[in-house]
């Protein structure tokens, strides 16, 4: 709940009555939203390069003028913004198909027109969660990059032997350096890279 | 090959009777002639005999009359005075001479006619043959002559003389000869009664035929007919030959032979008139056999049933298929009037009071009647009857011919074609409906949706455990309610007009254009607009529901048709095209879509309309709804697919749309 403050739910809707009502629900339940009034607007903010800084999901409507909701959804999926925009599809009910067949490739969820409220605000903050999983393993990823490019070059061959799994002697024999150096390397790459062991490290680097 | 066999025969028997009454004709003729040569044969052997016979009879009385010269026993002076007169009556005697016992000459005399025929050559030099002759008549004490000897006459002449010796007796003895000298030719002058009658020539010859004398006119025809008789004299035979040319001087001798002949013409002439006339029916008789030949197997390749009938009713002719179409043959519905066999027991009384009108002579219509017929087998058909008065060579009206035509097929086409427009107009209001509620859906929706948003957010900011703020809890939740329930009610409306939405079946494309084909063609009649379907072989199948498919494709039609329905533009093309689609961007799908085309060459779309044109309730036509494309938007997109419309070149507008392709 009170990661909610840090995130933003896109609501893209034709029907300004309808964003309008959706954001007061949002807000209602501390979650900020951003609304657009066509599926154009929000492709715009696209095309400039946006890329989410915080969770965020789109509420989308499938039926609207311009660009149907289905093909934004389209042009999310191949800019591979998907888990960091969980979609929720927001459908009268005749368009149920299409919603179902979108959640097949890859859309979150999809609610129906008129919906229970609460139950919808709730899969907004599961994607949300969701979002922020992605958006959580994205930036360690990216921190763990940071870390790799602070070793030296020598602390890099040291931690990809004790990765290996070879014992401090090996390693000395193999880098040709005494074994009170490898330990020195060890002790300095177990304190950049964050881990208290071994295995620690290996599973860091595999996320890589 | 029969019929060539069969004429040689024809012709060689009309040869055979043609030389059969040709011999037989001149059978005729010649036996004719030959009849009439008989004839005049026999008259000439008549007139021969009776010529021989005048010969001799005179001869005898000359004889007679010679003896009487010495009646009385005349002196000789006497004797010559007598002598001369008998010459003078008898011109057949040249000279008579009374001669002694030793043949000296005591009186003679001759005629007064000649000069004396004797001095040329001097009598003596004959007396061999008197000699002769008086030698035979003393044997035969009876007058005897010499044979015929040739006494020359001057100029070169000469005649044929012959000597009579008659013996002269008295008181029993010898007292000398009388010797009379006869012309041969004078004979036959004198002698023959009547002489030689015209055409005919009389001749002395000898047995061999040596003609000694002769006497009539010469002969000029070369077709003589000749009879011969023997003169039997004592002492001499001669011959007595007549020569006639009056027979058959032509072809014709007589009536007889004229009359056959004529009649034979005649009989030739007939024949051959009959054999003409006989090619002419033949040939007739060829033709009709062709004209009936034709106008059979005219009749029987008609499926059109033919009827005659008698002004009382009575049926007097039905082709085959007229048999064919009410079952019953035509040995069954010859002869048969009213209740027809094939009239329906029920409609009997219908049937025999439009004939009694007929019959009262009131024309039916032109362009016919429809009526039904009762099979063999009991079932009834519709037909169409067409009736023109039937009239005879002479102009009478003899009947009623009758043109059927069986018209269930028509009947079953156009039932049909009306059943299945029905469905495609259920269908269509069913759709329209189902529009209007999907519209209405949505839009309600939206406001409701708003409603119930409000409603929770407002829920959501209440504080908890308070009097009031419980009482305004429980408006706020029962606001959300009622906005719900509306949404259900919309929903079960919805449900119940969008029954059959997932009725997805693979179809073949051509099926679909074909189904709707009845329709559009019967609209693109009216409106005079060529329609031209392309859809390649091979296509695979779409999956889809085809009634709502059909929809579209008859409401693209119908827009596209009416678009073309103005003055200016003369020809009128519909085209409905079925493609496989490129793959498409706008859609994503595994098995590929199928692209359906429907162009016009209509005015267009202004850009103004364009923008505007698939907005519910939007409509440029002056009954229009406004749903035709919203709807077909709607069912294309219920599928997947993408609707949208380009422009046709030169002129017109192309509206396309997508159905995913029936994964195998």
């Amino acid at each position: 709940m009170e990661r909610s403050l840090h995130a933003t739910v896109f609501i893209v809707d034709d029907d300004a009555s309808v964003r309008d009502a959706l954001a007061w629900l949002l807000r209602s339940r501390r979650l900020l939203s951003e609304p657009f009034e066509s599926a154009d607007a929000f492709d715009a903010l696209l095309e400039g390069g946006f890329s989410p800084r915080e969770p965020s999901c789109l509420l989308l409507d499938v039926r609207m003028p311009g660009m149907s909701g289905l093909a934004l959804f389209d042009r999310l999926a191949a800019r591979g913004l998907l888990p960091l925009i969980p979609v929720i599809f927001l459908t009268g009910h005749a368009d149920v198909p299409t919603a179902v067949d979108a959640v097949k490739r890859g859309a979150f969820d999809f609610c129906e027109k008129p919906f229970s409220d609460n139950a919808l605000v709730d899969r907004v903050e599961a994607a949300l969660a969701q979002s922020a999983r992605a958006l959580g393993a994205l930036q360690e990823k990216a921190s763990l990059k940071a870390r790799l490019n602070e070793l030296t070059e020598r602390e890099r061959d040291v931690m990809r032997l004790v990765v290996e799994g070879l014992p401090n002697k090996l390693i000395a024999d193999q880098l040709d350096i005494s074994v009170r150096t490898v330990e020195v390397h060890r002790a300095q790459v177990f304190d950049k890279m964050g881990a208290k062991s071994a295995v620690e490290l290996a599973n860091l680097l595999r996320n890589l | 090959m029969n019929a060539l066999a069969l004429a040689s025969r024809r012709h060689g028997l009309w040869a055979l009777l043609v030389a059969l009454v040709v011999f037989l004709l001149a059978l005729l003729v010649w036996l004719a002639g030959r009849f009439e040569s008989s004839q005049v044969q026999n008259t000439l052997d008549r007139q021969a005999v009776s010529a021989v016979n005048d010969v001799r009879s005179g001869l005898n009385r000359n004889v007679q009359t010679l003896q009487a010269i010495f009646a009385g026993e005349p002196g000789p002076s006497m004797w010559s005075y007598q002598a001369s007169t008998v010459l003078r009556e008898h011109r057949e005697l040249l000279r008579i001479e009374w001669r002694d016992t030793g043949l000296g000459i005591r009186a003679h005399a001759d005629t007064p006619f000649r000069g004396a025929v004797f001095d040329r050559l001097g009598r003596e030099h004959t007396l061999g043959d008197v000699s002769l002759a008086c030698a035979t008549a003393r044997r035969f004490s009876g007058p005897a002559y010499s044979t015929s000897y040739f006494l020359p006459q001057s100029a070169g002449l000469g005649i044929e003389v012959l000597e009579l010796c008659m013996p002269l007796v008295s008181a029993g003895q010898l007292s000398g000869y009388l010797v009379a000298t006869y012309s041969l030719q004078d004979m036959l002058g004198e002698l023959i009664e009547g002489g030689a009658s015209r055409g005919v020539q009389l001749a002395f010859t000898e047995a061999d035929g040596t003609r000694l004398a002769l006497h009539g006119a010469v002969l000029r025809s070369n077709r003589v007919f000749t009879a011969q008789h023997l003169l039997d004299l004592p002492g001499n035979t001669l011959v007595l030959r007549i020569d006639s040319w009056r027979a058959e001087p032509d072809l014709f001798p007589n009536v007889l032979t004229a009359l056959v002949t004529a009649l034979s013409i005649a009989l030739l002439s007939v024949l051959a008139m009959l054999g003409k006339d006989m090619r002419r029916r033949l040939r007739a008789e060829h033709g009709l056999a062709d004209a009936l030949a034709f106008r059979k197997a005219m009749e029987d390749s008609l499926v059109t049933g033919l009827r005659a009938r008698d002004l009382q009713g009575r049926i007097t002719y039905v082709n085959p298929a007229f048999c064919a179409m009410v079952g019953l043959s035509a040995d069954e519905l010859l002869g048969t009037s009213a209740p027809a066999p094939y009239w329906p027991p029920e409609l009997v009384d219908e049937y025999q009071k439009r004939q009694a009108i007929r019959l009262a002579g009131s024309s039916p219509p032109r362009q016919g009647f429809e009526s039904v017929f009762l099979r063999k087998d009991g079932s009834r058909f519709p037909v169409l009857i067409i009736e023109a008065p039937l009239i005879d060579a002479t102009g009478i009206q003899t009947g009623w011919m009758s043109a059927v035509v069986d018209i269930s097929e028509q009947r079953r086409v156009e039932e049909l074609s009306r059943t299945s427009q029905e469905r495609l107009q259920a269908t269509a209001r069913l759709a329209t409906v189902g529009e209007m509620a999907s519209l209405l859906s949505h839009e309600l929706n939206q406001p409701l949706a708003a409603i119930s948003s409000y409603a929770t957010g407002s829920l959501n900011l209440l504080p908890r455990q308070d009097g009031l703020h419980a009482e305004l809890e429980t408006a706020m939740r029962r606001i959300a309610e009622q906005a719900e329930r509306a949404g259900r009610v919309i929903r079960s409306v919805h449900d119940f007009v969008r029954r059959r939405e997932q009725d997805r079946v693979p179809v073949a494309p051509r099926a679909l254009i074909d189904a709707v084909m009845p329709l559009v063609q019967l609209q693109a009649r009216k409106l005079g607009v060529q329609v031209e379907t392309v859809c390649a072989e091979g296509l695979p199948d779409v999956l889809c529901d085809a009634t709502m498919v059909e929809q579209v494709l008859l409401n693209l039609a119908r827009n596209a048709m009416q678009a073309m329905d103005r003055p200016e533009i003369v020809r009128r093309k519909l085209v409905l095209k079925v493609v496989l689609a490129p793959s498409n961007e706008r859609t994503i799908h595994h098995a590929g879509w199928t692209e359906f085309s429907v162009a016009d060459v209509g005015p267009g779309i202004a850009p103004e309309v364009a923008a505007q044109l698939f907005t519910p309730f939007f409509t440029t036509k002056a009954e229009g709804m406004g749903l035709g494309l919203s709807l077909c938007r709607t069912v294309v997109e219920q599928h997947g697919g993408f609707l949208g419309f380009d422009a046709n070149h030169p002129q017109g507008t192309i509206f396309r749309f997508t159905l995913p392709v029936a994964p195998p």
